[in-house]
């Protein structure tokens, strides 16, 4: 499973990889998990099988969309309670919940 | 929900989705980062020809000769004076990405008709003349810098325009089939881009007849002069940090929002004093990216870190002291995404207010003790907004303490505001936490 998340720089959503990695590992999860900025998100959206936005840029959310439409992979907004609190598991949950839906 | 946040939801909200998502401004801001990195190298360079140290230069110049200076900036030239040229690129090349026409040709043509609108000559008064000769056959670098930023802007998002419009309107030469795609690709570009030349050129023509003689002074008078001072101003600075604010309230993003419109004009004010350090004259701006990055939002937007360290030391609830341990590794950072969405400020009629509070009151003291000369005003030294306090204002004061010490004063003032709104919520976390202990007690 890839996850890609994204916000304006990159910085907040990398705090959120390392809480989801540690709980992937211990679900014994594969995943690959990784943060960029939003004007990146076209060099990695092909590697990624779900891609997730942080709330404080959720008016990127329909230009992403389309993009997530375009690649045939779910694109949303990280819950802004889970963003803050940075509940790596939860996010992971709801990764996979698109995912599978 | 309070009138307020029915107003911030319901009118504030979808004007900054619109600002944000606005497909120019996009580029904008995702084209001048294109700049940023080396501009911070630059900085380096910048840092250690000025030390603020009695008898630097001649220490300097015993060990490397009286050209130390000059060497040493040449990186300098190289990053900052080139910034207009970068921006222009990135800025076509992420349009056209947007368009989904190819970026790199987009990039390369708006370099060009940037070049084309830049005069080819400079004047140069030479030693003992009485008036300046016109010197021909060069590219002023002025130009390519911050001065020539907002005609890099201009001209980018022209030339893209003009280039996706025909591509997308299919007047593009066409091969017969049978020849390879390869081959076929590289004339698409031809025509377009040919289109864009022109247009360029006939306006250079017509403006060099004017009184104006440039583009370059056309937009420096009337777009990024008046822009400027307005920018800069107390007043300006004070109207920036409430709308970053006010939209980081709402959840969004503030100063990724309004810096596709500010960044410009804050990059050339930076790039003002830098050149006025270079030169030896006063430093023009008080205002300008670092005034906001390393005085303003210590602990990113809303100035939290202190509020980050009240959780941490004073909190008598559980779930503040929580966060607090979450939120201050990476507020030392300036990050405050934890603080923002976890206490959370968003919404909160309690903390809104300091949030937005303390940001305005540590303009307003900054701007005044620079403008006495009691703090010194940033040298143009690009620091990265990470930068942790007390070294990112050391640093963007070009090595002199008192910019630390300023940074200083305004965690003092951070404090201060913070801490009665700190204890109000920390009171309403530890009762919601004894009535939920008491409820499973029964």
């Amino acid at each position: 499973m890839n996850i890609l998340l994204c916000c304006a720089a990159g910085m907040s959503t990398s705090l959120l990889v390392t809480k989801m990695e540690d709980y992937a590992k211990e679900q014994g999860l594969e995943c690959r998990i990784w943060a960029v900025s939003a004007n990146e998100v076209n060099d990695h959206v092909d590697d990624a099988d779900v891609l997730l936005l942080g709330p404080q840029v959720r008016y990127l959310l329909p230009k992403m969309k389309k993009i997530g439409e375009e690649k045939g992979i779910p694109v949303d907004l990280i819950n802004s309670v889970h963003y803050g609190l940075i509940k790596g598991d939860e996010v992971v949950k709801f990764a996979k919940s698109l995912i599978v839906s | 929900m309070s009138k307020i946040n029915v107003f911030l939801e319901e009118k504030m909200m979808p004007v900054a989705g619109k600002i944000a998502a606005q497909r120019h401004l996009q580029a904008l801001r995702d084209g001048i980062i294109l700049a940023m990195p080396l501009i911070i190298i630059g900085s380096l360079f910048l840092i250690l020809g000025f030390l603020p140290i009695p008898g630097y230069n001649e220490w300097m110049a015993s060990i490397f000769g009286e050209l130390w200076l000059t060497k040493l900036t040449y990186p300098v030239t190289a990053t900052f004076d080139i910034m207009a040229l970068v921006a222009t690129f990135g800025i076509a090349y992420r349009l056209a990405e947007h368009y989904k026409v190819d970026p790199l040709s987009a990039g390369a043509i708006s370099l060009s008709a940037f070049i084309l609108a830049t005069p080819y000559f400079t004047m140069f008064t030479p030693a003992g003349a009485e008036a300046a000769i016109e010197v021909t056959g060069v590219l002023p670098i002025a130009l390519l810098g911050s001065k020539g930023l907002f005609v890099g802007i201009l001209i980018a998002i022209l030339s893209t325009e003009i280039f996706r419009y025909i591509i997308q309107k299919g007047l593009v030469i066409r091969m017969p089939a049978g020849v390879p795609p390869s081959v076929s690709k590289s004339f698409v570009a031809l025509f377009p881009a040919a289109i864009v030349i022109i247009v360029v050129w006939l306006l250079r023509l017509i403006i060099e007849v004017t009184p104006f003689e440039s583009l370059h002074n056309i937009v420096g008078q009337l777009l990024q002069e008046p822009l400027s001072v307005f920018g800069t101003t107390l007043i300006g600075a004070i109207v920036y940090v409430l709308l970053v604010h006010l939209l980081w309230v709402c959840g969004l993003h503030g100063a990724a929002i309004i810096g596709g419109i500010m960044g410009p004009i804050m990059l050339a004010a930076t790039d003002e004093n830098r050149l006025a350090l270079q030169a030896g004259t006063e430093i023009p701006n008080i205002v300008n990216a670092q005034f906001f990055d390393i005085f303003i939002f210590m602990g990113g937007s809303g100035a939290t870190l202190m509020f980050a360290i009240m959780m941490l030391i004073f909190a008598k609830s559980q779930q503040s002291k929580q966060l607090g341990k979450l939120a201050i590794g990476p507020g030392i950072f300036n990050i405050n995404e934890p603080i923002v969405f976890g206490a959370p400020i968003v919404m909160n009629p309690i903390l809104m207010i300091p949030f937005i509070l303390a940001p305005v009151v540590m303009v307003i003291s900054t701007f005044v003790l620079m403008h006495i000369g009691f703090a010194p005003k940033t040298t143009g030294v690009a620091v990265p907004w990470t930068t942790p306090p007390i070294i990112g204002g050391i640093l963007a004061a070009g090595g002199n303490w008192r910019g630390g010490m300023m940074q200083a004063i305004n965690l003092v003032i951070a404090f201060a505001i913070y801490y009665p709104f700190f204890k109000v919520w920390d009171k309403q976390n530890l009762q919601l936490e004894i009535g939920t202990e008491s409820d499973k007690e029964n």
